[in-house]
């Protein structure tokens, strides 16, 4: 859990108020089991547990992730709780969320369902 | 419908400034802001501020954001967060979008006041996961506590690609390098010298050709430029990194503006154009009873700074026209708020001078060293013509390496011996009067904006001098730590010795390393590295 | 008010090598994509984006913009300030289809 990507203290910040008294959250990534902090979005959380690509594009298949982590590029968006097209750098992390990969605006399993190949 | 005098889009500083003011007169004022909090980039913005006291200087940003927020909301300014302003509508009704529901508002005055978004620069896998926004770092790190990544490449030398980088240091990330396709590094020549001095290279005439990896970023390719900015075969290099931040400008939001029917033009400067928001002296649009101010409407020197100077100045005009207060006391207030605006231009910083490469002397005469604006440091022997870096002095004193004009002042202000004088231009370069003793309280170190300060003992001991530096990582050095000294460049010099770390409420964060170093050695020693 | 552009390129389309460079992130939209259009005889910012889809996507123009502006005026040899700029509509930011139809009308309190 204690990732090497949290700043558990800043030179100028001190002790991020997240941090004085840490609450778990449990969350799932496609499945599998991940937890972050409360206080964290759901896009910083990936980031501390090294998740770097939080979708695919509908044409290319390309890998995206964190762009502009304010919400306005809409780049980092994943499904949360099944709904696509979530921004994650501004949706706060709540226990229990389910995320996937979102492939175009579909998970793997629909993406490759529908279009009758894998990926 | 619910109706408000003043509606004012977007929470930051010219938003809640010009808020607070309005409501100050008596207006009841609603502001809208899309984000979770307040503040705007404020809250990302953990430097210390530079300008004069009247511009907040020396205060960082996000206690600059705390205290207009807690001004806003003392004065009964209506605060909503997550409401997202989608559209302006003829007689001025905002459309907002609060959570899942549609919410519709009739305001007499619309203040915009959105920000500016990042530039980008597409390159070939500029879409990997690993490439982002300068700005997206920030957020990670200052509002999430999360780091951006291991290896870090900074792409753009302004003074955000410059304030970033130095930030990615702190937060203990090995930047790799800051890169700029022009010849000289664009901000100020300060940020760019307290990176320099921790041992990160500048690499002006360079460029990012592509980002490689798999699923995200493992490396980047960076090449040489020619005087066109076309990357010169043959100089390709490959260097490791998970993070490749992008700080290359920012372009004002101005879809609001557009959206209202409001003027937006692009207007050039020194052969560079930038979309801008038609306002008057007032800050007043095309649009009658539309303001637009801050950097959604045009870039400003200091942005931030020169934000909340327009949103008063808007809201004294916006008071003065629904009679709250008269003509006569908004336009003298008016007058004082661009006084202060004033203060932060001038100097080859200035948003007239931007993109100029013709600045080869400071306001004062004095040769800009061509080693700062190249390599990102100045040499000991640039600055020995500068009147505010003499080693003649006996015992401590400070040592200014401040060459560039630009508007701050903090240092005159902190200083109780009365050494240092800047004058009322603040853009004017401090000088010391050698005359006065100084008492070695550390608060012009630890205060200058820039970072540019040192004081300077020649006669510590026998054959030993002590140079005192700010210093903003963590964990701090002790007393009898032993290390090397780094000099300007970043480049090890000499065995140091840490002989005192202060730290003190007016130092705000930033300690005041005092290290014992070879007497010869005070004139490069610069920064300190344990080991 | 759109802009009336009426310079064409001067010499015919041809190949870049970086035509595949992603310009649009949203849509996915490349700069070969965008130098074709203006070569079809699209012009403004605002051409292209209904042309290309360069600009439609979620984010509306906010990463690309100035990028795709550069484009069209290096093709076509004029200042970017002639191509003209994505005109702002509502909504400006993404809204769910749905919570349009959650429209609630908030009344003044009877004082």
């Amino acid at each position: 859990m204690d990732s090497d990507m949290r700043i558990w203290e800043h030179p100028v910040l001190g002790k991020y108020e997240k941090y004085e008294e840490p609450k778990v959250l449990h969350f799932t990534l496609d499945g599998k089991d991940m937890t972050g902090y409360e206080g964290d979005s759901v896009a910083a959380a990936l980031k501390a547990a090294g998740v770097m690509t939080h979708r695919y594009t509908a044409k290319n298949h390309r890998p995206r992730g964190i762009f502009c982590a304010i919400g306005r590029c809409t780049d980092c968006v994943m499904i949360v709780n099944g709904q696509p097209n979530v921004r994650t750098c501004i949706t706060p992390l709540e226990e229990g969320m389910e995320l996937r990969t979102q492939y175009g605006v579909q998970t793997k399993e629909e993406w490759e369902a529908e279009n009758d190949e894998e990926i | 419908m619910k109706r408000y005098e003043v509606i004012v889009i977007g929470a930051g500083p010219a938003g809640l400034s010009a808020a607070a003011e309005a409501a100050k007169k008596g207006m009841k004022v609603a502001v809208f802001d899309e984000n979770a909090g307040p503040g705007g980039q404020l809250f990302k913005q953990i430097h210390k501020f530079f300008g004069s006291r009247a511009n907040n200087a020396r205060m960082r940003g996000f206690k600059i954001g705390r205290k207009l927020l807690k001004e806003a909301e003392e004065n009964g300014v209506e605060v909503f967060l997550n409401a997202v302003v989608t559209g302006i509508f003829e007689e001025k009704e905002v459309m907002v979008r609060i959570d899942d529901t549609v919410h519709h508002y009739k305001a007499d005055y619309i203040v915009i006041a959105t920000g500016a978004a990042e530039n980008m620069v597409p390159f070939k896998g500029w879409d990997k996961p690993g490439v982002m926004g300068a700005g997206a770092s920030q957020a990670l790190m200052h509002l999430q506590g999360v780091r951006p990544g291991r290896k870090v490449l900074v792409v753009g030398s302004g003074n955000v690609g410059l304030i970033v980088a130095f930030q990615i240091c702190q937060v203990g990330c090995d930047l790799v390098a800051v890169l700029d396709a022009a010849p000289r590094v664009g901000g100020y020549g300060v940020h760019a010298s307290k990176i320099t001095r921790t041992g990160v290279p500048f690499l002006t005439s360079h460029t990012i050709i592509e980002a490689k990896g798999d699923d995200h970023v493992e490396s980047a390719v960076i090449a040489e430029v020619d005087d066109h900015f076309t990357p010169i075969p043959g100089t390709e290099k490959e260097i490791e990194v998970d993070t490749v931040l992008l700080a290359v400008g920012l372009t004002p939001m101005n879809q609001l503006a557009s959206n209202a029917g409001c003027r937006v033009e692009y207007q050039e400067q020194n052969g560079r154009l930038s979309p801008v928001t038609i306002v008057d002296e007032y800050g007043e649009t095309t649009m009658s009873g539309i303001y637009c101010c801050g950097d959604s409407a045009k870039e400003t020197a200091e942005g931030a700074s020169s934000a909340m100077l327009q949103g008063k100045i808007a809201a004294e005009h916006i008071a003065a026209d629904a009679g709250y207060t008269t003509e006569a006391d908004a336009e003298e207030k008016a007058e004082e708020y661009r006084k202060t605006l004033d203060q932060l231009s001038g100097g080859m910083f200035d948003v007239k001078n931007k993109g100029r490469m013709d600045i080869s002397t400071t306001e004062e005469g004095y040769p800009i060293s061509q080693s700062l604006l190249r390599h990102g440091y100045i040499t000991a022997e640039e600055l020995k013509g500068f009147p505010a870096a003499s080693y003649e002095a006996d015992g401590p004193h400070p040592v200014i390496e401040c060459t560039q004009n630009i508007p701050c002042n903090p240092c005159r202000d902190v200083c109780p011996a009365g050494l240092i004088h800047v004058a009322e231009d603040i853009t004017r370069i401090p000088e010391i009067d050698y005359s006065q003793k100084c008492t070695n309280c550390g608060m012009c170190v630890t205060n200058c904006p820039g970072q540019a300060i040192f004081i300077v003992d020649n006669d510590y001991e026998p054959g030993y001098a002590t140079v005192s530096l700010p210093y903003e990582f963590l964990p701090y050095p002790e007393k009898g730590d032993k290390g090397k000294a780094l000099d300007r460049s970043g480049t090890p010099v000499c065995d140091a010795e840490i002989v005192s770390v202060r730290t003190a409420r007016a130092m705000d964060n930033t300690a005041f390393l005092t290290m014992k170093v070879p007497a010869e050695f005070a004139d490069t020693a610069r920064f300190f590295r344990k080991g | 008010m759109s802009k009336i552009i009426r310079k064409a390129p001067t010499e015919p389309f041809k190949p870049q090598p970086d035509d595949d460079l992603i310009i649009c992130r949203c849509e996915e939209i490349t700069k070969g994509e965008i130098r074709r259009a203006v070569h079809d005889g699209l012009r403004t910012v605002n051409e292209i984006k209904r042309w290309t889809r360069a600009g439609m996507g979620l984010c509306q123009g906010q990463t690309c913009q100035r990028n795709v502006q550069n484009i069209i005026a290096r093709e076509l040899g004029i200042s970017v300030a002639d191509v003209g700029m994505i005109t702002g509509r509502a909504p400006v930011r993404p809204v769910v289809m749905e919570v349009y139809a959650n429209d609630v009308v908030d009344k003044e309190e009877q004082r």
